[in-house]
């Protein structure tokens, strides 16, 4: 048994070493060059003085490289750290310097994007497209690589030792940091590996962007079938048509995704039977499948196994739904399933008593999958992963997702909606706080809400309500503006509008069920 | 919003104009080059390409297919306008 990421790589390096591991961007690597080139890595950030438990910061579009930096954070006995590389420079600046991180992999442009304030917090970038070496600036060229011996080195690690920090929207106006171990990841890719019996002759798509956890499934479970993973990048991922291609030229039979990039797949890649050929397992997960939208798609992949997989970051998949294709014109919800291996799933009220069949309550989550919390926050770590009171013998934690959920008679649990103001888009996660925080930040603002009204596509849009203190002295594009400073692109508010002042309820709150419903839809969806 | 079209204003103006104002600024970028990437750089989303595709074929009178919306047609200002004319001989 593997208890260590990149021993999955190393085992499939020794059994297909030739064999092709990763492609993206007309490169690819085979299992030895992979292997040896993040053991050279590994040698490279011991040299800077790395030690275990060490973040290393990933910021760059994802290439074959992402797998080599990875994989040689974790040999070095390191924690990799992916952000977004179209994150703005504020909130990278955040990240990095909330877990420290002194040893970033970047490239050349994303470098220059970053703060003279965040990179004077570093010894090292090592650029993965950079020729040139400059030793006064902290620059290293991912040549330097060549020179390191193809061994990796020797570290001692357990499976309960971290592997990577993935950040997520906060409520409270900053991203978290949800730390996962080697045992968190393991314990999930085991169980795809199994039920999805991946082989080595599987290919693999990987859709999702790597700070994303869907893309935990991709590198993983093909290193560990010793497959080959097809990275998607944003020249494919944004045209539905040269996305369908993508799938037939490179023969996928495992896809992973969030719904909405196969709905407008369903929608404009005039997709048919035999396009989708090469396909015998399509994963799902993030947000809601439209019913509507699963239905042609099934019909377009009739011998495709359809999964909807379910869990947030903290324990990555908890739930799984095998598509009934027998049920799928009667079923009005997707249900989200029953618990994956290796993890229970409790409902609880607000009371925290459990609950039965038929009653709403909470999700909570145990096992090994689940996150030891979040990273420098003991509070919002004490708030989420919480004493487990029904283990009655030892001390044991359980995460609350927020999520709230009906267990079916079917046997299956049944999404209902959160209990608090976090919404998805595109399979992002939002908070729709963090977004308020941002637009109250401003100097201008005297209130402001964000209500997400529904999508059929990408299952949810923002819209912004705001107050100034001077009624007239902001446009809309002004604010817009100042989000993109602060949060990524898909946070920003699709429509602002203004109010003199924002209704509030009889105990004076921010009235947002009011807002809500006079929201209308923003702009018309996509299909 | 589209502003009215100007016999003055080439096809490259009011493609520039429509990318600038109605997708770049509101991400926070204020200006935009003809070979600026509006993909990669995240300027244009998924659902956004089908507003621009919807924007030239009511602006030019002409009909792009989905098979036509790729990222090499409509990675730049400079690519779009190169399709625009193409549709229109």
């Amino acid at each position: 048994m593997a208890y260590l990421l990149q021993q999955l790589l190393s085992r499939s390096a020794r059994a297909h070493p030739d064999k092709i591991a990763v492609v993206a961007r007309q490169q690819s690597l085979t299992y030895r060059e992979l292997e040896d080139k993040s053991s050279q890595l590994a040698h490279l950030l011991q040299q800077w003085g790395l030690k275990k438990g060490e973040r290393v910061g990933l910021f760059f579009p994802k290439c074959v490289d992402s797998l080599v930096s990875m994989l040689g954070v974790l040999k070095a006995g390191g924690v990799y750290v992916p952000i977004d590389p179209l994150m703005p420079a504020e909130r990278a600046g955040y990240i990095i310097s909330n877990c420290g991180v002194r040893v970033l992999i970047t490239s050349r442009e994303k470098r220059m994007v970053l703060s003279a304030e965040t990179l004077g917090q570093m010894d090292v970038c090592l650029l993965v497209d950079g020729t040139e070496a400059d030793a006064a600036a902290g620059i290293v060229a991912w040549a330097a690589l060549n020179e390191q011996p193809t061994a990796a080195p020797k570290v001692t690690l357990t499976e309960t030792d971290l592997a990577y920090i993935l950040y997520t929207s906060g409520s409270t106006g900053r991203p978290k940091g949800v730390m996962l171990s080697h045992q968190n990841a393991l314990t999930f890719v085991e169980w795809c590996a199994e039920e999805f019996q991946v082989r080595s002759e599987d290919r693999l798509s990987n859709h999702a962007p790597l700070h994303f956890d869907l893309s935990v499934f991709d590198v993983y479970n093909t290193l560990e079938a010793g497959a080959t993973l097809y990275m998607v990048t944003e020249d494919i991922a944004l045209f539905p048509t040269t996305q369908a291609k993508f799938i037939e030229d490179n023969q996928i039979t495992i896809w992973y995704s969030v719904p909405s990039a196969l709905t407008l797949m369903v929608l404009h890649a005039r997709l048919t039977v035999e396009k989708l050929r090469s396909l015998r397992i399509l994963l799902f997960a993030g947000e809601v499948f439209p019913m509507k939208y699963l239905r042609q798609l099934a019909a377009l992949a009739p011998d495709v196994e359809l999964y909807n997989l379910y869990g947030p970051t903290e324990t990555n998949v908890c739930t799984y739904y095998k598509v009934e294709r027998e049920r799928l014109e009667s079923l009005d919800n997707l249900p989200i399933g029953a618990a994956c291996a290796n993890t229970e799933c409790f409902v609880v009220n607000e009371d925290g008593k459990l609950l039965g069949e038929g009653q709403q309550g909470e999700l909570y989550v145990r096992g090994p999958s689940v996150t030891y919390g979040y990273w420098a926050d003991p509070e919002k770590t004490r708030k989420m992963c919480v004493p487990n009171v029904f283990q009655e013998h030892f001390k044991e934690k359980a995460y609350r997702t927020g999520d709230l959920v009906t267990l079916a008679p079917d046997g299956y649990y049944y999404f209902a909606g959160r209990r608090d103001n976090q919404i998805k888009s595109r399979g992002y996660r939002i908070e729709l706080g963090e977004i308020e925080t941002a637009l109250l930040s401003h100097e201008g603002v005297q209130e402001a809400a964000v209500v997400a009204i529904p999508d059929e596509v990408i299952g949810n849009r923002l819209k912004a309500f705001v107050s100034l203190h001077q009624p007239g002295s902001l446009k809309m594009v002004d604010l817009q503006q100042y989000c993109s400073t602060l949060v990524p692109k898909y946070m920003i508010p699709e429509s602002i509008e203004f109010y003199e002042v924002l209704p509030k309820t009889s105990t004076g709150k921010l009235d947002r069920v009011k807002l809500a419903q006079g929201a209308k839809a923003v702009t018309q969806s996509a299909s | 919003m589209t502003e009215p079209v100007s016999a003055t204003t080439s096809s490259k103006d009011k493609i520039r104009e429509f990318v600038l104002e109605d997708f770049a600024k509101p991400k926070g970028v204020n200006q935009i080059t003809d070979e600026e990437p509006l993909m990669s750089s995240g300027i244009i989303d998924s659902l956004g390409i089908f507003r621009l595709v919807a924007f030239l074929e009511e602006t030019f009178k002409v009909r792009i297919g989905d098979e036509e919306i790729t990222h090499d047609n409509l990675q730049t200002v400079d690519a779009i306008e190169k399709l625009v004319q193409a549709k229109k001989k």
